[in-house]
């Protein structure tokens, strides 16, 4: 039993020794085999890849906004720099691991692909940029589920594999090339040589699936428009929304104009992400830019187009979400909004958002409140106020009110406008425009 | 005990060197002199998840195969044949069991055009509206050795190990077939020509519109130039046939020069693969259209008009054969007048 055990240890070392050896020297073996029967070994079509988002503290966890954490896609914030990387054993110095005995014929040629997941479910291409690199950085600029995919290939020569040929009939996978009444001999070019006598392109892909969270808060656009007469200021209020539909998308969220005699009819304020050089800077940076046009904006009545930026502050930390809030007051850009005694006014607001490309509107929810948050009713189809409050020191005694409005968009962020509500007096000096 | 001892030691030692034998080659360290696109690069090339690559073949819309050959500017309408497009996802990703996978998504499809030549990479997709699995594919860029790749992926979910969890990967699936692309555009080429003590312009041939088929290729001519009375701005002759016989007519734009002036004449432009040198001429001939007969000596940098006996209507001309044997000669009047 003694010799037994012994005989044991000895086939145990010895049986692991050999696989050891039976391992690390495959290569050289199997090139040794590969010599003497002058056949290589096969070169796959494709091979393996792998490819993730590097590290990062904007990649955002799993559940995200209480995202589903098995939802396999990574969090990601529109607007901020990732890297990714990918890699393949096709991008290796040594192509022995693609097929034995094999070898690489160049460098490899690799693109990145930028995909976005539309409303049918389909994937559109947004960008395919051949780097030949096989890590990439770059941003998101809009919201949306996207697929990341890289594709590579490289030419590998030295195995079988480089003159296969696939075919859709069966039974046909070893025909020469084809292609109608064409044949190789006709269109063989310079050098008469064919392309599948030297190596073969073999090729890998992976890809990773992305959801960018939108990190902006929407445009709003507010018009205000006084009636006199016999107008029916209900049918004004509706054409005021139908105009504000049409242009908002179409502006993009800009202001339609910023001449201050197209805003006679109606006054405008305008909170938007900004012009091009303004937009989709990266959440910590973001701004807003605020532009008010028209008569309603200064106790003169006189028109104007102004514009400024407003800085955003963060909303949520946990959930990056981002606030616009537009504050009016005697010592702001925006005073406020200026109506005449006597005058029926209407107003109306709607939004557009980036995270659906500004590509359809929502309306958003204003309205005149008191210092106490109370609200205050239309009169009828219009707002009517009989008593003026303004200027404030002749008539502490009349109400402050305000003007507000809240947009927010399907992930949180926000577009707040509060600003002073005034009622001028009829026999104020009202020096321009429609109020004159 | 010691008998018990040895066998669970030989049973150890046995089952780490199986392991051992198992695990995939590392290879060597990067070495980013020879490697430089894995700059930056921190990851395994080996997959952990269950990301299974799947067989692609690509093939003509009649089932025939890929030429090897295929013709520059000509539609290849091509078919993708991979289990990507199947019902049901595939069941193993590297000899491993894919617990219950399902499809989470449709396939995303990209397919390129490679010029090994030049290691650059063109989207081969034109035409929207086919069927997946479809593409037409127009390889534009003349290559001895190029290829057609088609990459797919395709988001695939499963089980998880925890119950009531899933896990997503991506069925991926690729391939490329080695083509030569057969340049069938004759090349561009135009002349600079600077008059001693005088004036100084080029023409210069444009493929308009580009990537034309069927053929004939047509191009536009472009003049400028003091010498075609064209400073800061181009004089155009529109829609001329591209290849041997691209006359421009006498009241469209000509060269006016003195019977006595001094022309140094450069060639400009080339061809879209390969020029062939050796074939190029240029000078002054005899008439305009046919095959060129010179007036005078061909291929001089610097021609004096004075030492020539011109012929009533001559033309300078540039002729230019690329190394697929498309030719291309444009003539362009030449107006001697007196000062």
């Amino acid at each position: 039993m003694k010799k037994f055990g012994v005989f044991l240890v000895v086939f145990a070392v010895f049986f692991s020794f050999a696989v050891v050896i039976s391992a690390q020297e495959e290569n050289t073996d199997d090139a040794a085999a590969d010599e003497a029967t002058e056949q290589a070994v096969e070169i796959p079509g494709s091979v393996d890849m792998t490819l993730e988002m590097k590290p990062d503290k904007f990649v955002m966890p799993a559940n995200f906004r209480g995202g589903d954490p098995d939802r396999g896609l990574v969090n990601a914030l529109e607007d901020v720099f990732y890297e990714q990387h990918e890699h393949s054993i096709l991008y290796k110095e040594d192509a022995g691991e693609v097929a034995e005995g094999a070898s690489f014929e160049g460098d490899p040629n690799i693109t990145w692909d930028t995909k976005v997941k539309d409303a049918d479910g389909n994937f559109q291409t947004v960008s395919s940029v051949n780097t030949n690199m096989a890590g990439n950085g770059g941003k998101f600029f809009a919201p949306g589920e996207y697929q990341i995919g890289n594709g590579g290939a490289r030419q590998v020569g030295g195995g079988e594999g480089a003159e296969d040929v696939a075919t859709g009939n069966e039974g046909d996978e070893d025909g020469g090339a084809a292609g109608g009444n064409q044949t190789d001999e006709a269109l063989v070019g310079e050098n008469g040589e064919t392309a599948e006598g030297g190596a073969k392109t073999v090729t890998a892909n992976q890809a990773m699936g992305v959801l960018v969270h939108d990190v902006t808060a929407p445009d709003i656009w507010i018009a205000f428009q006084e009636g006199a007469g016999n107008i029916d200021m209900a049918a004004t209020e509706q054409e005021l929304k139908n105009k504000m539909v049409e242009k908002i998308v179409a502006n993009l969220g800009r202001p339609f104009s910023q001449k201050a005699e197209e805003y006679e009819d109606a006054s405008y304020v305008f909170v938007d992400e900004g012009t091009s050089d303004e937009r989709n800077l990266e959440p910590w940076k973001k701004t807003a830019r605020l532009s008010v046009a028209g008569a309603l904006f200064n106790d003169r009545g006189a028109p104007k187009f102004e514009t400024k930026t407003v800085e955003s502050k963060t909303l949520s930390e946990e959930n990056m979400t981002r606030q616009i809030h537009v504050a009016g007051g005697e010592d702001e850009a925006l005073k406020g909004v200026f109506v005449r005694r006597n005058v029926p006014f209407i107003f109306a607001a709607m939004s557009v958002d980036n995270g659906n490309n500004r590509g359809s509107t929502a309306e958003v929810a204003c309205r005149i409140e008191t210092a106490d948050g109370k609200e205050v009713e239309k009169d009828g189809k219009a707002y009517l106020f009989r008593v003026p409050n303004y200027p404030r020191e002749e008539y502490k005694d009349q109400p402050e009110y305000f003007f507000v409005s809240k947009a927010m968009d399907k992930s949180g962020n926000l577009t707040t406008v509060r600003m002073p509500l005034y009622i001028v007096n009829i026999q104020a000096a009202f020096e321009g425009g429609r109020n004159q | 005990m010691k008998k018990i001892k040895a066998a669970v030691f030989a049973a150890v030692v046995m089952f780490g060197s199986m392991v051992s034998a198992q695990e995939p080659p590392q290879g060597a360290p990067v070495d980013l002199e020879k490697t430089p696109w894995l700059k930056g690069v921190e990851l395994s090339p080996y997959p952990t998840d269950l990301t299974p690559t799947l067989p692609l073949a690509i093939y003509l819309e009649n089932g025939e195969a890929v030429p090897a050959t295929v013709t520059e500017d000509v539609p290849l309408v091509l078919v993708a044949d991979t289990a990507i497009f199947d019902n049901d996802p595939p069941t193993h990703a590297n000899d491993q069991e894919i617990p219950n996978p399902r499809w989470d998504a449709a396939a995303a499809v990209s397919w390129y055009f490679i010029d090994w030549e030049k290691n650059q990479n063109f989207n081969a997709s034109t035409t929207p509206g086919l069927a997946a699995n479809q593409m037409i594919v127009i390889p534009t860029t003349p290559t001895g050795k190029g290829a057609i790749t088609c990459h797919m992926a395709r988001r695939l979910r499963y089980d998880a190990p925890e119950p009531g969890r899933s896990k997503v990967s991506y069925a991926n699936s690729s391939v490329g077939r080695d083509v030569r692309v057969l340049d069938i555009t004759p090349p561009l080429c135009g002349l600079e020509i600077s008059v001693e003590k005088g004036k100084s312009g080029s023409f210069w041939p444009v493929e308009f519109p580009p990537d034309k088929y069927p053929l004939p290729k047509t191009a536009n001519v472009y003049f400028s130039g003091g010498l075609f009375d064209a400073v800061d701005k181009e004089i155009v002759v529109e829609g001329l046939e591209l290849g041997a016989n691209m006359v421009v007519a006498a009241e469209q734009v000509a060269v006016k020069v003195a019977p006595d002036a001094k022309l140094s004449i450069r060639v400009i432009g080339g061809d879209n693969y390969k020029l062939d040198n050796a074939k190029l001429k240029y000078g002054i001939c005899n008439a305009g259209g046919g095959e060129p007969i010179p007036v005078g000596p061909i291929n001089e940098e610097t021609i004096d008009l004075a030492n020539l006996e011109l012929p009533e209507k001559p033309y300078i001309f540039v002729d230019a054969t690329d190394t697929t044997g498309n030719r291309q000669i444009l003539f362009v009047p030449l107006s001697v007048t007196e000062k």
